[in-house]
């Protein structure tokens, strides 16, 4: 008599799905840096995919961040440069508090173009409603 | 008397699964409906460069955008209301070819105010966001 024994692979897909889940939802963690907290604006257009980029975020107090370090505006356009020289075509990625001045902005865009960017985004939050 | 003897009869049922299969999928939906609101997204933008002038006029339909400081909308040197903005927005760049909107403020305008006016031209159908700095004249 021979008996018909099959593997329960359900545990094993179970776990599997978990850890797809688990994926996706780190993934766009450790892809951007938006460690730093700002208010960015809502919007109801989200055209930015997840990749590998450079944020310069402008804080509601006017402080600075490169990569979520904190940085200042003589030292930004070199350190930028040092990395856009590496890859010319990584996107950047402004993400500034909704109540900073548009003109505060428009400076760090200046300085991102003259550093060698050529993808600039405004990093913006996806309204619900 | 006699008795009757129940057979119990072992039957070998597996798991019904199903639901938790069915509550898994569930949230594994929920999960990539609720992520874009999680996480930050982007709308992409430019900086005009100067370009060298061609022969001719440029037939071309523009659609530039001035936001003043007490909150007025200028589009293409005439004020408008925000309501008929999004109403002029979508004709505009249905006859432009480029479909290029300018954008540019005063000194005191707010970052949010200048994004939902991107954010209107993106979902009117704008392909390109130009935002443009204004210099004072001395």
């Amino acid at each position: 008599m021979t008996k018909n024994a099959n593997i329960d692979i359900l545990p094993m897909a179970c776990v599997g799905l978990l850890l797809v889940i688990m994926m996706i939802m780190t993934a766009p963690m450790t892809m951007t840096h938006s460690n730093t907290r700002v208010t960015v604006p809502k919007t109801h257009t989200a055209e930015r995919k997840t990749e590998e980029d450079i944020t310069i975020t402008l804080a509601k107090d006017g402080k600075l961040y490169l990569n979520d370090q904190l940085t200042d505006r003589l030292e930004l356009e070199d350190q930028l440069g040092e990395v856009i020289d590496k890859d010319p075509y990584c996107l950047v990625v402004v993400r500034a508090d909704k109540d900073v001045y548009h003109k505060d902005v428009l400076d760090l865009i200046a300085i991102a173009k003259q550093a060698g960017a050529t993808r600039i985004a405004c990093a913006t939050k996806k309204r619900k409603d | 008397m006699s008795r009757k003897r129940i057979k119990h009869e072992v039957r070998n049922e597996g798991l019904i699964l199903t639901s938790l299969v069915d509550i898994a999928l569930s949230l594994v939906i929920g999960f990539i409906v609720a992520l874009p609101f999680f996480f930050e997204s982007g709308i992409f933008v430019s900086q005009p460069g100067v370009a060298k002038a061609v022969n001719g006029q440029e037939s071309d339909v523009k659609v530039n955008i001035f936001l003043t400081n007490d909150g007025r909308i200028i589009l293409n040197e005439k004020a408008v209301p925000k309501e008929t903005l999004s109403s002029l927005l979508p004709q505009l760049l249905a006859r432009s070819v480029s479909k290029r909107v300018i954008v540019s403020s005063d000194d005191r305008v707010r970052y949010d105010d200048v994004v939902q006016i991107l954010d209107l031209a993106k979902q009117s159908g704008a392909a390109d966001l130009c935002l443009l700095r204004t210099s004072k004249i001395r």
